[in-house]
């Protein structure tokens, strides 16, 4: 109680310090006014009684003075002398300074990084008006109600037509391949576009900084029937600086996008980034006339976004929208058990991620802790070190508050310089959470140090280091000095309770260490699991490219022709085994999902599950580029034209689903509404990176190319080497057309790592933080046993000196390293098991809690333990006896 | 007013201070007076040494400070005793009786000196 009570004082003196000084003043006075009336009373004068009682008094801003020491709020104003000392005393051990700054600054900046990067993606709120009212729709199924499908034209309509929940919707066509060859010449680049239908800013909220938005009337096939309607286009404020020069006069005017004018009707403002297409530059119409076409109400390709009515729940939104979904399944019976779902547009854009940052939030977090730890541990090795000096100081009369204030004003001067540090270190952590997370992460972009979240830790930090900087002083001031000088403190049971302390510590950052290394490793082995997977085609060697026919110069045969004469002319190239296109590279995803129906065969006219088919539209010698076997049949060959009969190769999986216990070959399909002959089969590929396997159908672009300008990626199989062929095919393509764009060209083992961009993100700063945690570990391991070992310096001599063998000694000290280093193991290990199930989803093919992993981190964190226990081993055993002892 | 007034040890200050506290609440200017005038005049409390051992004083708990008006109806700081503060007198009170009296009989030994020392 009493020590609460002088700290409360204390405080208020701090606080209430003004206050403090007028009552003092105000007693002064009365003290004064007191003795000057007595004097008086004695029969002196008024003056000489008033002169008499200051004298008397002794100078009142002296008495003021020694009553502020008597508080003990000195300190605070006369701190720079402490300053001066403690800089001093850190210059004269750098190697304390500099571990515990660079801790401090690992801690502070980590964290602060880490937390910035999630709030930026996860907490912070979309950039639009009322970004909780947004929702994505996602098309579902009767027995699939977690699906995420593309929606129908036809759905589309009737969705917008028919729902009275949504303030706004809209459609958008979001395929990765939509964009537009924009320039001439050197000039001519590619651009992202997104088709979009008229309301679609009305959802985000946003209007145009200059010029309007599109029409409902926009949405209309134009004469030609092409897909692209209406030539007019919103556009970026990126793409007005770049092609405009930020010239107002540009709404009105056209853009030629593929070759084609398109009217500008408006600029967004600056700050705008489309929350589907952040890196889109221009925005055109939708042809909605599929959607009148019932038809098509089994054909899914728009991503659809919506504004809910302002005061709606999302739950009364979902339940019309259900109802609104069943009525349609009987109008459109081939749609029957089509379903949609509202999903929060936040949580959608971030979904893919939150896992990933949730887990580096956690691991900064114990990051932060074992930085915590790891300071305490150093300033109490500190403190311990210098109790002999405390001791001399409180012999010779030192105060022991003022030793006590040289403690804490040491460690506020490493806490700020590692704050310092630390705020470096969070900059440059940005920049690589900037770097490794671009283009996987959303809204990654928009990251700022947040002084909010740098405050937290450098408080946090900051608190560590004061509170167990100041600790040891505290200690050292209570124990008595000639105890500590006639060498029983070193040894005596305090210092014993001491080094407990700190092996407990200790074991605490072994645990914390452990259970990160268990994330590091299970995302490791995550990573050699996938590598083993079989995609079902060879992706090494091979080169990719985006090539895009322009609509306006290339009609339907002229596109035809022209991927098959280029894979044609690019197997001629050096290098180069075999060429084709592809309208989706495998293992990179769903991209083209139809319904699918056998018109021959056991299951024709029998409802089949799951008949939503994978469809490939392919050009040249697609299959032997990638290495994908052929099972039955035929592939495609240079007479499957547009005046031929309509034909189609099928993965091995989708002529068991379509054709079960018949030969395939020769059976008729519908699909995209055509019906075609399969003429072959082909082994299956994964689509996604897992190695998952859907049934896929495969259809020849020279008879598919009047369907829509499927913008084919180029896939071409080399011998070698691939920037060498890019440069030929880069030559070849010019010679063909020189305003065709050879766009993203990449290696295909490049394409497919970026699918697996969220793990190797996490992966990498998983590794990073578990090695500075084992690396915080070690040292403290280390530390601790060292300090153990110069604490128990005499006991050993006097055992040599008495016989004991020195490995006895050596074993001895390394048990002990073993015993701290199991502890914090045993513990690690039911953290990481309570823990490393919130890594689940990014794991593959191996459990959270897999033994081997498990293992395999205590093993090594055993080794290395075992290491930072022999150094000190050894000093407990080298040095001599005699020397010790004298 | 004589000259030979003794400046008090801090230790034997607070002692005092306590003890003429235990008479009742008093000012400082009060206890400054009463020390002094019970010491008939031989002890000499100095502001610049009562006020610092006040603070210190309540710092420990030993007394506790409340603002009170005075006879004559002026803002004052009275000082007052606390349990603590009690307690710490009678240990004080003792220790002092036993260092006294060990020291009057030092002091009463008889020592030989040469004439005319």
């Amino acid at each position: 109680m009493r020590i609460l009570s002088d700290l409360l004082l204390r405080l208020r003196a701090i606080v209430f310090r003004r206050a403090e000084d007028r009552e003092l003043e105000e007693e002064l006075r009365l003290h004064v006014e007191m003795e000057e009336e007595y004097r008086r009373r004695t029969g002196v004068s008024h003056a000489e009684a008033h002169r008499q009682a200051l004298i008397a008094l002794g100078g009142v801003e002296q008495v003021k003075e020694d009553v502020r020491d008597a508080r003990r709020t000195r300190s605070l104003f006369d701190g720079a002398g402490d300053v001066r000392f403690a800089l001093r005393t850190l210059r004269r051990n750098p190697v304390f300074a500099t571990v515990a700054v660079l801790t401090l600054a690992i801690g502070i900046g980590g964290a602060t990084a880490v937390f910035s990067a999630v709030d930026a993606v996860l907490l912070a709120p979309l950039p639009y008006s009322q970004p909780g009212r947004l929702v994505r729709l996602y098309n579902t199924d009767v027995r699939a109600p977690n699906d995420h499908g593309f929606l129908t034209p036809v759905h589309f309509l009737e969705y917008r037509d028919g729902m009275s929940s949504v303030a706004s919707i809209a459609a958008a066509l979001t395929y990765d391949a939509v964009g537009a060859d924009i320039g001439r010449g050197d000039r001519a680049r590619r651009i992202r576009t997104l088709p979009v239908s008229a309301e679609y800013f009305d959802v985000l909220g946003v209007r145009p900084a200059i010029g309007g938005v599109l029409s409902r009337d926009d949405e209309h096939g134009g004469m030609d029937g092409a897909e692209h309607p209406a030539r007019v286009a919103v556009i970026s404020h990126r793409l007005w600086q770049e092609e405009f020069h930020s010239d107002a006069s540009a709404v009105g005017g056209t853009i030629t996008m593929d070759g084609t004018a398109y009217r500008i009707v408006g600029v967004m403002p600056e700050s705008f980034v489309d929350p589907l297409a952040p890196r889109a530059d221009a925005w055109t119409p939708l042809n909605l006339d599929p959607g009148r076409d019932p038809s098509n109400a089994t054909n899914h390709y728009l991503t659809v976004i919506a504004r809910l009515q302002p005061t709606l729940s999302l739950g009364a939104a979902q339940a019309e929208l259900t109802a609104l979904a069943t009525r349609l399944g009987v109008k459109y019976p081939d749609a029957r058990d089509t379903r949609a779902r509202f999903d929060p547009l936040k949580d959608d854009m971030v979904a893919p991620t939150a896992a990933a940052l949730e887990i580096m939030l956690g691991a900064v977090a114990l990051v932060l802790l074992i930085v915590c730890v790891n300071i305490a541990t150093l300033m109490l090795v500190r403190g311990s070190e210098r109790q002999g000096e405390f001791a001399v100081r409180a012999a010779l009369g030192g105060q022991r508050a003022r030793i006590i204030r040289q403690m804490l004003v040491e460690s506020i001067v490493i806490a700020l310089v590692g704050d310092v540090a630390g705020l470096a270190v969070a900059r440059l952590g940005m920049a690589a959470i900037v770097r490794l997370g671009d283009g996987t992460i959303p809204r990654l972009s928009s990251l700022s140090l947040d002084p909010r979240l740098l405050l937290f830790s450098i408080g946090l930090a900051t608190l560590c280091a004061v509170l167990f900087g100041a600790a040891p002083a505290v200690r050292a001031a209570r124990t008595r000095p000639g105890d500590v000088l006639r060498g029983e403190g070193r040894g005596g049971s305090s210092s014993r309770a001491h080094v407990r302390l700190r092996a407990a510590l200790v074991s605490a950052q072994v645990a914390l260490a452990f259970v990160l290394a268990v994330g590091a490793g299970l995302l490791l082995s995550s990573f050699a699991q996938l590598r083993r997977v079989d995609l079902g085609f060879a992706s090494a060697n091979v080169l990719t490219f985006e090539l895009h026919l322009p609509g306006s110069r290339y009609d339907s045969t002229a596109r035809a022709r022209a991927y098959d004469d280029l894979a044609r002319q690019l197997e001629g190239v050096p290098g180069v085994r075999a060429a084709g296109g592809t309208s989706r590279l495998p293992a990179t995803g769903s991209y083209n999902s139809w319904f699918t129906r056998p018109l021959s065969g056991p299951l024709v006219n029998t409802k089949i599950d799951h008949a939503s088919l994978e469809q490939r539209v392919i050009a040249g010698d697609y299959f032997a580029a990638l290495g994908i076997p052929r099972v039955a049949g035929r592939v495609f060959e240079a007479g499957d034209d547009a005046h031929a009969p309509r034909v189609v190769v099928v993965s091995k999986s989708a002529a068991q689903l379509l054709f079960p216990g018949v030969d395939p070959i020769g059976q008729q399909l519908r699909t995209g509404g055509v019906n075609a002959t399969v003429i072959g089969v082909v082994a299956d590929v994964a689509l996604e990176i897992e190695g998952e396997i859907k049934p896929t159908v495969y259809h020849a672009h020279q008879q598919f190319a009047g369907d829509r300008n499927w913008g084919l990626t180029q896939v071409v199989s080399t011998t070698g080497n691939l920037d060498v062929v890019a440069a030929s095919a880069r030559r070849l393509l010019e010679a063909v057309d020189p305003l065709l764009v050879m766009y993203r060209p990449a290696p295909l083992d490049d394409v497919l790592g970026r699918g697996n961009a969220t793990r190797t993100f996490t992966l990498r700063l998983l590794l990073a933080f578990a090695a500075v945690a084992i690396a915080l570990a070690v040292l403290g391991v280390y530390g601790v046993l060292a300090y153990a070992v110069r604490l128990r310096a005499r006991e050993f001599g006097i055992r040599m000196a008495l016989g004991a063998a020195p490995t006895a000694i050596r074993s001895m000290v390394m048990r002990q390293g073993l015993i701290v280093t199991s502890a914090g193991l045993a513990v690690g290990v039911l953290g990481a098991a309570a823990l490393s199930r919130v890594l689940t989803s990014l794991l593959f093919h191996v459990k959270p809690i897999e033994p081997s992993v498990f293992i395999a981190t205590a093993l090594i964190m055993a080794g290395v333990g075992v290491l930072a226990a022999y150094v000190p081993a050894r000093q407990a055993t080298t040095g001599n006896p005699r020397n010790i002892l004298s | 007013m004589s000259d030979e007034r003794l400046e008090l040890l801090q230790g034997t200050l607070e002692m005092l201070v306590l003890k003429t506290l235990a008479l009742e609440p008093m000012h400082g200017w009060g206890i400054a007076h009463r020390i002094q005038s019970m010491s008939r005049d031989v002890f000499l409390v100095t502001q610049g040494s009562l006020y610092p051992a006040l603070v210190r004083m309540r710092r420990r708990g030993w007394v506790k400070t409340a603002w009170r008006l005075t006879e004559k109806g002026r803002r004052a700081r009275y000082y007052e005793l606390t349990t603590a503060g009690r307690r710490t007198l009678t240990t004080q009170h003792t220790a002092w009786e036993r260092a006294s009296a060990a020291i009057d009989h030092i002091m009463s030994v008889r020592t030989w000196a040469p004439e005319g020392a």
